[in-house]
């Protein structure tokens, strides 16, 4: 069997697994629920209760992208490969001729295309709303929907370590959970804590280099970047890193890279070694 | 085929498996016998390559092996683990489906395995509304899938009723010149079944033999039982114990001899003089379970 045929067995028998369990699409409805409802209310706050195409609009899905995309891509993953190893799926599947790295890869696919097709039926419909009741920027929500994609890769790879590390799904759930805490609200506290502790000691590009530990920021700032309409009404573009857009993508990449590396190389480990649970 | 040399298996400070030397020859049919927790699973695991030994060395085809030698090692197994727990939410098509892509097998193969082992009009079934033994069918049927060369097998009956039990030794058979190696703690579902006999006791290897060997080697006796003739239980009893060629007892009515390999001819032929008052009798040669009671 050729290796790429053993990857796409394991990652089609994943993503069907995960389509036909009813909580991807009750995240999936959720995340529709609320993008629809930003941009049906996305004015309220000014008075205003209609559908609106402005950067308003896209400002506010930005940040929903921000705080459920991540979300939904550790709760996904919790539990990802330390539950098959204690379904027994995983000595199992391993017995057979492929290797720990193809059925790792298999498993992130697989989970990975579950996430993609839950944000792209809420999301699409939403844009498709949008733009033809008030002429949204259709490559502007692209854009957006691509980042919410790039950002869901990332932090499924954060929860594949996690749960690695975690070696349960109920510890993998509650680091998880913590992760995304640290990432959504702890880490910008800190920074602006920090800003309003020293007035005027922090330069803007430290500022902005600070905010690249974050992929949650990384993709604030790409956002900004590409989605010009949302920047304006938050006035955060000037908290700008000293880097091009391009690095700004890379640096979303080896977010999305590094954890997988390294959760791959804990699993090969704690599988030779019998001490994955 | 497969040699172990000096294999042990240590978790922290439990010592799972001490150094053990086996070999796997081809074709032969190897029963890994022993109690929960005696080191049944650590071997296996060891010989199919997914748990890496503490100490010791694990020999494919007579070498140590590569990463690609596994690979090929495993397009040729079968593996039945002792619990899986399939995806509930799939058919047991669909989830056999996704074994016969790993293993490369052609899917037109699926509903012929399933049918074998006699899940054919469950196929469209969810796994999740399964009962054990039919989990126990889809397990084996996915451990069949691509009439593998070699088969192991950890706990196999489990869950199966004796009709299951026949049919699985019936497929295991339908292939000439297979490798089948069974971990087991239900040792009479093997009488007479196995080639060769591996006994673990708390991790060790305690008798390596075949069952004849075993028996002749741990002395085990042979049983004979007689059913006496109405009122004649007693006297048989007294004058058979007179023979001194065994201990001789009685168990439901019956009287029963356990006589050493040794005087078994020769207690045979005395029974001849008893023959006015014996109704009839049965030769029990020493079983696995016996082997298993000896040298626990």
């Amino acid at each position: 069997m050729r290796r790429i045929d053993a990857v796409a067995a394991i990652a089609r028998q994943e993503l069907t697994a995960r389509l036909r369990n009813r909580w991807i699409w009750t995240a999936g409805a959720l995340l529709l629920i609320s993008a629809l409802a930003i941009a049906l209310f996305g004015s309220a706050p000014v008075g205003v209760t209609r559908l609106d195409g402005g950067g308003q609009t896209l400002a506010s899905l930005m940040n929903l992208s921000a705080y459920l995309v991540p979300l939904l891509a550790l709760i996904l993953g919790a539990g990802a490969i330390i539950d098959e190893k204690r379904r027994g799926v995983l000595d199992l599947v391993l017995v057979y001729p492929i290797s720990t790295g193809e059925y790792f890869a298999g498993v992130f696919i697989g989970q990975y295309l579950a996430l993609a097709a839950a944000l792209v039926l809420s999301y699409v419909p939403t844009g498709v709303a949008l733009h033809f009741a008030v002429g949204a920027d259709a490559v502007e929500f692209l854009l957006l929907l691509g980042l919410a994609l790039l950002l869901g890769a990332v932090f499924l790879a954060i929860s594949f370590l996690v749960s690695i590390l975690a070696k349960d799904r109920s510890r993998g759930m509650a680091s998880s959970l913590l992760v995304w805490i640290v990432a959504v609200f702890i880490f910008d506290l800190v920074l602006v804590g920090g800003l309003v502790l020293y007035p005027g000691q922090v330069p803007a590009a430290l500022f902005g280099l600070l905010l690249l530990l974050n992929p949650i920021d990384v993709f604030r700032l790409l956002c900004f970047k590409w989605v010009g309409s949302a920047a304006a009404p938050l006035g955060l573009s000037t908290v700008m890193p000293p880097l091009p857009t391009a690095a700004l993508l890379a640096v979303l990449v080896f977010w999305a890279v590094v954890p997988l590396v390294l959760s791959h190389g804990m699993f090969r480990r704690r599988v030779a070694a019998d001490r994955l649970v | 085929m497969i040699q172990l040399e000096g294999t042990s298996k240590r978790f922290r400070e439990i010592e799972a498996l001490a150094p053990v030397d086996l070999e796997i020859r081809r074709g032969e049919w190897m029963g890994i016998f022993g109690r929960n927790g005696s080191g049944k699973t650590s071997l296996l695991r060891i010989l199919v390559g997914l748990s890496q030994p503490s100490t010791g060395r694990v020999l494919l085809e007579g070498k140590p092996p590569q990463p690609e030698d596994w690979r090929t090692f495993r397009s040729q197994l079968g593996f039945m683990p002792e619990r899986v727990v399939f995806h509930e939410n799939l058919t047991a098509e669909k989830t056999l489906r996704y074994f016969a892509r790993l293993r490369g097998v052609d899917r037109n193969e699926v509903m012929p395995a399933l049918e074998s082992v006699g899940l054919g009009d469950a196929a469209k079934r969810r796994v999740g509304g399964y009962s054990k033994g039919m989990l126990q069918r889809l397990n084996l049927a996915q451990a069949l899938l691509g009439t593998p060369r070699l088969l192991f097998l950890d706990e196999p009956f489990s869950g199966l009723d004796p009709g299951g039990v026949g049919l699985f030794l019936d497929l295991l058979k339908s292939v000439e010149n297979r490798t089948v190696v069974f971990s087991s703690h239900r040792v009479h579902r093997l009488y007479g079944k196995v080639d060769r006999i591996c006994v673990l006791s708390a991790g060790h290897v305690k008798a390596l033999g075949t069952e004849a060997d075993l028996c002749h080697r741990l002395e085990l006796p042979v049983r004979v039982i007689l059913q006496p003739l109405p009122g004649a239980n007693g006297k048989l009893e007294a004058d058979l114990g007179r023979l001194a060629l065994g201990s001789v007892g009685n168990e439901d009515g019956k009287v029963v001899a356990r006589v050493p390999q040794v005087n078994k001819t020769a207690f045979l032929a005395e029974l001849k003089a008893f023959d006015d008052l014996i109704q009839y009798l049965r030769i029990e040669e020493p079983s696995i379970e016996e082997i298993l009671l000896e040298t626990d």
